[in-house]
């Protein structure tokens, strides 16, 4: 997995790309998440549409991120997501926990509302 | 303002990744769960296989490597995590060894209920259980725990 960052305003926009299958693609995006939370910034949008496919690590370190966010009054928020993530987050019930959005602009623009 | 890509970490263990045919053994590290994917692809590749069933199966075999790297042996450099892959037009079959001492598939829970959605871990079999068309749970006291799943190329 790759990993990229940009700010739109002040929400934080993380970019993976590739597998998330735990072990050291894991380390890398779950110490990106908690890098924001250290530095106050609390709205964080990730975009998925280029990851191929995550596994139920991954899915933890979304959790983590959420609840750690939501925690200290933030929110993260889901775009893009891919037809195969979206059946995970159905088979796992977590589609009832996170928000999603159909493009990065939605989401970031949900800030605002 | 885009940051710079670190890109992937390399397992940084010297030890050795054994792999023979169908059958790889690696040390008992979440690092080499990649290397395991490249494995199981190789050995798919030649298949007329929908990339959505390749997909279904590197998930499932990245959650069972990962139960026996982290369940199984405890991470342990010392103990290996065996992956066997048979593959045939009609099939899918993988096989995951560990070498630790067993547990009861039983005992194994995943809730579902709001106040355990939250939780980080223990989706791994409910997932392989929703992805895969067969998924045989082996072990016994002191034998460590084997994992089939099969997967029907329909």
């Amino acid at each position: 997995m790759k990993l990229s960052s940009r700010d739109v305003g002040d929400v934080m926009v993380l970019e993976p790309k590739g597998k998330i299958m735990g072990g050291p693609d894991a380390t890398v995006l779950h110490d990106k998440l908690h890098e924001f939370i250290d530095q106050d910034k609390k709205k964080v949008v990730i975009d998925l549409a280029k990851v191929d496919w995550m596994n139920s690590t991954g899915l933890g370190i979304l959790i983590s991120g959420l609840t750690t966010l939501r925690n200290n009054g933030g929110e993260l928020k889901l775009a893009n997501v891919t037809d195969k993530i979206q059946s995970l987050l159905t088979i796992t019930k977590l589609i009832t926990v996170f928000e999603a959005h159909d493009s990065v602009d939605d989401a970031v623009a949900s800030f605002s509302k | 303002m885009t940051q710079p890509d670190k890109g992937p970490v390399r397992p940084r263990h010297n030890v050795k990744i054994v792999r023979k045919n169908n059958r790889m053994e690696i040390p008992s590290s979440l690092d080499y769960l990649p290397k395991v994917d490249q494995f199981v692809e190789s050995k798919l590749k030649k298949l007329r296989i929908k990339k959505d069933q390749l997909v279904d199966i590197a998930i499932s075999v990245s959650e069972i490597v990962t139960n026996a790297v982290m369940h199984g042996n405890k991470n342990d450099l010392g103990k290996k995590v065996k992956i066997n892959v048979e593959a045939s037009p009609s099939q899918v079959e993988v096989i995951v060894e560990d070498e630790g001492t067993g547990f009861d598939p039983s005992s194994v829970e995943c809730r579902l209920d709001p106040e355990s959605l939250l939780k980080e871990a223990g989706r791994g079999i409910l997932i392989v259980d929703s992805l895969m068309d067969k998924v045989e749970i082996l072990c016994g006291p002191g034998k460590g725990t084997k994992v089939k799943i099969v997967k029907l190329l329909r």
